[in-house]
């Protein structure tokens, strides 16, 4: 999903409609008590350690095949929601009917599979604003996700991926709520509103025995924060990630001003059930339940884990300028690293020796090998070189560091 | 690999890439769908003469001296992935039971995980497809090898299936 680049002076910035998620306790409860049922006759529990294959008795399957299973999530946590998706790919048993998946999450940056954050998102930004990052499991582009942009995820068997298809059931859905809606699915599995403004984005993963395409939605998203998180941390990275591909994007509020989120949903469900012949209610589900999903911490906890958001970066090296200014004298330092895993493999400082003392600039660079490529990390890597140095030089090491440290985003 | 149970719905775009191994751009979709059904052969792609053991999964394994095993996938795997625009790869010194997750394949399609063919260690990957990953289409059998491991288990080698087997199989797919 790569929707969210804005380029500047897009247009007017959308007035956001407050999101509130407002539940009756006692309808949620029914709810997921009857979803939690509803599930366990569908679900097939797979023995993922003891067995490789995914073994599924028959009397697990309901006796009509055309009742099809739509779910919402009842969290807005990107990592839950993430883990869900994990969950029902691992643990369902799709060949025989799919599943439609619901979800939004409060304000986060989801990359690709194969991206790099450095050069995706404002991570300094994100820090600031409390906005997490999480890399998915599916392939393509970041998109920034928050209470105005839905998220769908059709899982299938493998035979029946098809984005084309599942897409229709977004673009039908839209033209049955607002006749005379001018949405067309692209060759790039885009969504275009007004055949110019992306209004969503795709990105799917393929398994074992399943798969799973998943697109956003962009109905009431805030435009600036997108903005304003989506671009890059840090200069001067060279990296074979895979990239994203800026658009231009619009909210569906702004051009049908009358599309309630409900209404949207409602029309989503009603549209996947007519493309494929079903007659699924919807049912809320709690992703951090763990009798209907046994194991689904384990799976949040490695979504939410530095090793798999950062160190999963493919290869890159970082090659950048560094302007060092105290009251006397001013220059440029040249900053060469290698990141591996998210680690720094080598790093190379390159200080005018008449401004700090080769030794000491050499110091940093050693300190900074094997940590990972993290301002924090920085800091206390220099914290260690605190020595009885001049006043000038241990100022000109801490303005230094706080170069190196703005250099990793 | 985790892309080939598309086949059935992708079984037109086979013959439609079988005269393109060499293309650079990818395919639409939406062409892809209107070409007629070609029957072909695992020998479309030229590859070395050392025998080579497929997967269920469209992996193949080549045994070479020394005891360790050349990791691809074939030729039919790559058809249906279509232009891989980065591959996923181990750690070399990563353990690896038969069939875990050892990494993923991103194309145009999806990003498609990759399975291990056999119990083993990871000895090498191919570096050159950081920067080359078309070589899984170009070449799958010779320069887009995926990794090296070691054979823990050479029965395992033994379970897998021969070339003859293996096109049997893919006909028993396309049929």
């Amino acid at each position: 999903m790569d929707d969210g680049r804005r380029r500047r002076g897009e247009g007017p910035q959308v007035n956001r409609v407050p999101r509130c998620l407002v539940f009756d306790a006692g309808v949620v409860m029914s709810n997921i008590r009857r979803s939690s049922s509803l599930l366990r006759r569908f679900l097939c529990w797979s023995e993922v350690q003891s067995s490789r294959t995914a073994s599924c008795s028959s009397s697990l399957f309901l006796p009509d095949s055309d009742v099809g299973l739509v779910l919402k999530s009842q969290s807005t946590d990107v990592f839950q929601n993430l883990a869900l998706e994990d969950w029902i790919d691992t643990n369902v048993d799709l060949q025989q009917r799919g599943v439609l998946l619901l979800w939004r999450n409060r304000p986060a940056v989801v990359i690709g599979r194969h991206q790099n954050p450095w050069t995706e998102c404002n991570l300094p930004a994100m820090r600031r604003m409390g906005i997490p990052v999480a890399r998915r499991r599916s392939g393509g582009g970041t998109v920034f996700h928050d209470l105005g942009n839905l998220n769908l995820t059709f899982f299938a068997s493998k035979k029946e991926y098809d984005r084309r298809r599942n897409l229709k059931v977004v673009t039908e859905a839209l033209r049955r709520v607002r006749p005379g809606l001018d949405v067309q699915a692209t060759e790039r599995f885009d969504i275009l509103l007004n055949g110019h403004l992306k209004i969503s984005g795709t990105a799917s993963r393929l398994s074992r025995k399943s798969s799973y395409h998943h697109c956003t939605l962009l109905h009431s998203a805030d435009r600036s924060a997108l903005s304003a998180v989506l671009r890059p941390s840090c200069a001067g990275i060279h990296s074979n990630a895979t990239p994203s591909v800026p658009s231009p994007v619009a909210n569906l509020l702004d051009h049908a001003p009358t599309l309630q989120w409900e209404e949207l949903l409602d029309g989503l469900v009603h549209q996947y059930n007519t493309e494929f012949g079903l007659s699924s209610a919807s049912s809320l589900v709690d992703p951090m339940d763990e009798s209907t999903f046994p194991d689904i911490s384990r799976m949040e906890k490695e979504l939410r884990s530095w090793d798999w958001t950062f160190g999963k970066t493919p290869k890159f090296s970082v090659q950048t300028q560094l302007e060092l200014t105290d009251s006397s004298a001013r220059c440029s330092a040249q900053l060469d690293m290698e990141v591996k895993n998210g680690l720094i493999q080598s790093c190379d400082l390159h200080v005018p020796a008449d401004w700090l003392p080769a030794r000491l600039s050499g110091e940093l660079a050693t300190s900074l090998v094997g940590e990972r490529f993290c301002p924090q990390r920085a800091a206390a890597g220099v914290a260690a070189l605190q020595r009885a140095e001049s006043d000038e030089l241990q100022s000109r090491l801490h303005i230094l560091c706080d170069a190196v440290m703005s250099a990793m985003g | 690999m985790a892309a080939c149970g598309l086949f059935r719905s992708l079984s037109s775009s086979v013959a439609a890439v079988l005269p393109l191994l060499a293309r650079s751009a990818p395919l639409s979709p939406l062409r892809l769908a209107c070409k007629p059904y070609v029957r072909r052969t695992v020998a479309s792609c030229s590859r070395l003469s050392a025998a080579l053991k497929f997967t269920d999964k469209h992996e193949w394994i080549r045994v070479e001296d020394g005891g360790i095993g050349t990791v691809g996938i074939s030729n039919f795997a790559q058809e249906a992935l279509g232009d891989v625009v980065y591959c996923g790869l181990p750690e070399v010194g990563t353990q690896l039971a038969q069939q875990d997750e050892f990494g993923a394949l991103e194309s145009v399609k999806a990003a498609s995980e990759l399975y291990s063919p056999l119990t083993g260690e990871v000895v090498e990957v191919n570096t050159l497809l950081a920067d080359n990953p078309g070589l899984v289409n170009k070449s799958c059998y010779k320069d887009g090898w995926l990794m090296k491991m070691t054979i823990a288990n050479p029965a395992e080698v033994d379970a897998l299936m021969d070339e003859a087997a293996y096109e049997r199989y893919i006909r028993s797919i396309e049929d």
